[in-house]
């Protein structure tokens, strides 16, 4: 547009900066704007550099999650072949991180924010696996050592990671209640005598009981949290909320489903988890 | 088990977030390397430095909005310039200029409180009303105001260098995060003078004003052309010049108009 330009008798002796105008100005022009395209180059490679590392971090930390969903038993260590497939992932992780360290220092650490979403999944990834070898919470200063020093974890990141860690805690819950119990149930009916019917009263496995617990906790002190209305940083934290409070339900009433009706169903039976694919969507 | 604690300290940090509370406090990136002491703060402790001073987004908010504010009576202030006579410009030039010394002091208010924080976390905030600013500055200069604060060899416009030195804020700092002018800000800003300035060349004929015209043609096809020398990706600053060929495309119209009728006067055309 624009080069072509012959709509009157002047046109082409302007555009060939015959008057004195352009003469004076395009120079100093083209040589202003060629440094901003430098410079905003420069800011365009830094960016996608940047996403492209997010979006790695992004997938190697979603394999970890799919390992680790995985695992059977809380409060132990990873198995060991699970550990060693991690291991290898979070090896990756940590060179992707260390390699993107130099655009993200300085000013540019607030800059780039799209890292963000790479860190909030390699959270979710990092503190499922400390909550299923330890059954505790990963803590903020925890998070920063194991990353290396020049990535900044933002309270923002932590708290999303932890929101999205409920919905894995409600894939694991949910299955482990079907899968644990299964066993325990279907055994030990054909065991027990009447007397013990009464003293066995439908309960849950502690482990199970505990996941129940912890995750009504963590839904409590989600939604204990006030946050400014104009804190910019929390734009999705309504969004998470949710999903977070149907993640906690679900397994309430997995719990439910599975104490009242345990012995009844048939094997290989698992409680409703369609309604999950509504937390991996987002 | 789940540490309450966690989601106290979670709490504890939101409100520090949001808190000025200690001008002395070290910057967040310091405080990264040292201990995270909010992890064991009380939530009590916290509730009462909130309530101490007031809200640090607030603040900023509070500054952003007296700028807004007087950026409101510059443009009113120039767009005077739309039904004044160039001969006559002069007073509206002399307001103009009154009016964006006093968004300068705002600017420089600012400034102080934003070098506290890190720079890209609330840029946001001013980034709009920096821009006004800037692109009444730019107008104004073009019209013929501010002479004294245009660089000697520099182009028919206040370059980026200008601009920081006339509003006294750095510009695209790369290394130092501190406040400053960034080039996008810029950038958009000249957009936002061609548009302006397209709507006077119109203005201009309606006034009796022939040359200005052609003036503001050579101005901004000058501009146009640096333009279409960036790289743009898919983003605001992308989109906001993809009408400068527009503001190019109305101004010609004009020309045209005039040149058609033989309106445009002899030898004025290269003024």
């Amino acid at each position: 547009m624009g080069t072509k330009r012959s709509w009157q008798g002047q046109p082409v002796t302007m555009q060939n900066k015959s008057d004195t105008q352009s003469s004076d100005s395009a120079g100093p022009t083209i040589s202003i704007f060629e440094d901003f395209r430098n410079e905003l180059d420069e800011h365009h490679d830094r960016r996608e550099r940047i996403i492209k590392t997010s979006r790695d971090i992004t997938a190697l930390s979603k394999k970890i999650i799919f390992a680790l969903q995985r695992v059977r038993a809380t409060n132990n260590p990873i198995p060991a072949n699970i550990a060693k497939e991690n291991q290898t992932r979070l090896d990756q992780i940590q060179t992707l991180f260390t390699n993107i360290i130099p655009d993200l220092t300085g000013i540019n650490a607030w800059r780039y924010r799209s890292i963000s979403s790479g860190i909030q999944e390699y959270i979710e990834a990092i503190s499922f696996e400390h909550y299923l070898r330890t059954q505790t919470l990963i803590t903020h200063a925890e998070v920063c050592e194991r990353l290396p020093a020049g990535i900044m974890v933002t309270e923002e990141d932590y708290l999303m990671g932890l929101f999205d860690l409920t919905g894995e805690m409600m894939r694991f819950a949910v299955l482990s209640l079907s899968s644990g119990n299964a066993a325990a149930t279907s055994t030990e009916p054909t065991e027990t005598e009447v007397t013990d019917a009464k003293k066995q009263l439908p309960h849950l496995a502690a482990s199970q009981a505990d996941l129940v617990v912890d995750l009504r906790t963590m839904r409590a002190g989600f939604e204990e949290l006030s946050v400014p209305r104009k804190y910019n940083m929390l734009r999705d934290l309504h969004k998470k909320t949710e999903v977070m409070q149907n993640s906690v339900e679900k397994v309430e009433r997995a719990a439910y489903g599975i104490l009242v009706r345990g012995s009844e169903r048939p094997s290989g039976w698992t409680p409703d988890l369609s309604a999950a694919v509504e937390v991996e969507a987002q | 088990m789940i540490d309450q604690r966690i989601f106290e300290d979670l709490q504890t940090k939101i409100d520090e977030e949001t808190t000025v509370r200690d001008v002395s406090r070290p910057h967040p990136r310091l405080r990264r390397a040292c201990p995270r002491i909010f992890f064991r703060a009380k939530p009590d402790r916290c509730a009462q430095q909130s309530s101490e001073t007031h809200l640090r987004e607030q603040e900023l908010h509070e500054i952003v909005q007296t700028l807004a504010r007087k950026g409101r009576s510059t443009q009113a202030i120039l767009a005077r310039a739309h039904s004044t006579p160039s001969d006559k410009l002069q007073p509206v030039l002399d307001d103009a200029t009154a009016s964006i010394i006093a968004q300068k002091e705002e600017v420089a208010r600012l400034r102080s409180v934003a070098d506290k924080h890190p720079f890209y976390k609330y840029n946001g905030l001013w980034s709009r009303e920096l821009q006004n600013l800037v692109a009444s500055i730019e107008l104004c200069a073009w019209l013929g105001g501010l002479p004294e604060h245009k660089g000697p060899d520099s182009a028919s416009f206040m370059t980026i260098e200008d601009v920081g030195k006339f509003l006294d804020v750095p510009i695209n700092l790369k290394e130092q995060d501190a406040f400053h002018l960034t080039i996008e800000e810029y950038l958009l800003a000249l957009i936002a003078m061609v548009e302006e300035l397209s709507r006077l060349a119109v203005n201009s004929v309606t006034l009796g004003d022939y040359e200005r015209p052609l003036q503001i043609g050579n101005f901004i096809k000058d501009l146009f052309s640096g333009f279409q020398l960036l790289n743009l990706k898919n983003d605001i600053l992308r989109k906001r010049s993809d009408g400068i060929k527009y503001s190019v495309k109305k101004v010609e119209d004009v020309v045209y108009d005039l040149s058609l009728r033989n309106l445009i006067p002899k030898g004025g055309a290269t003024a």
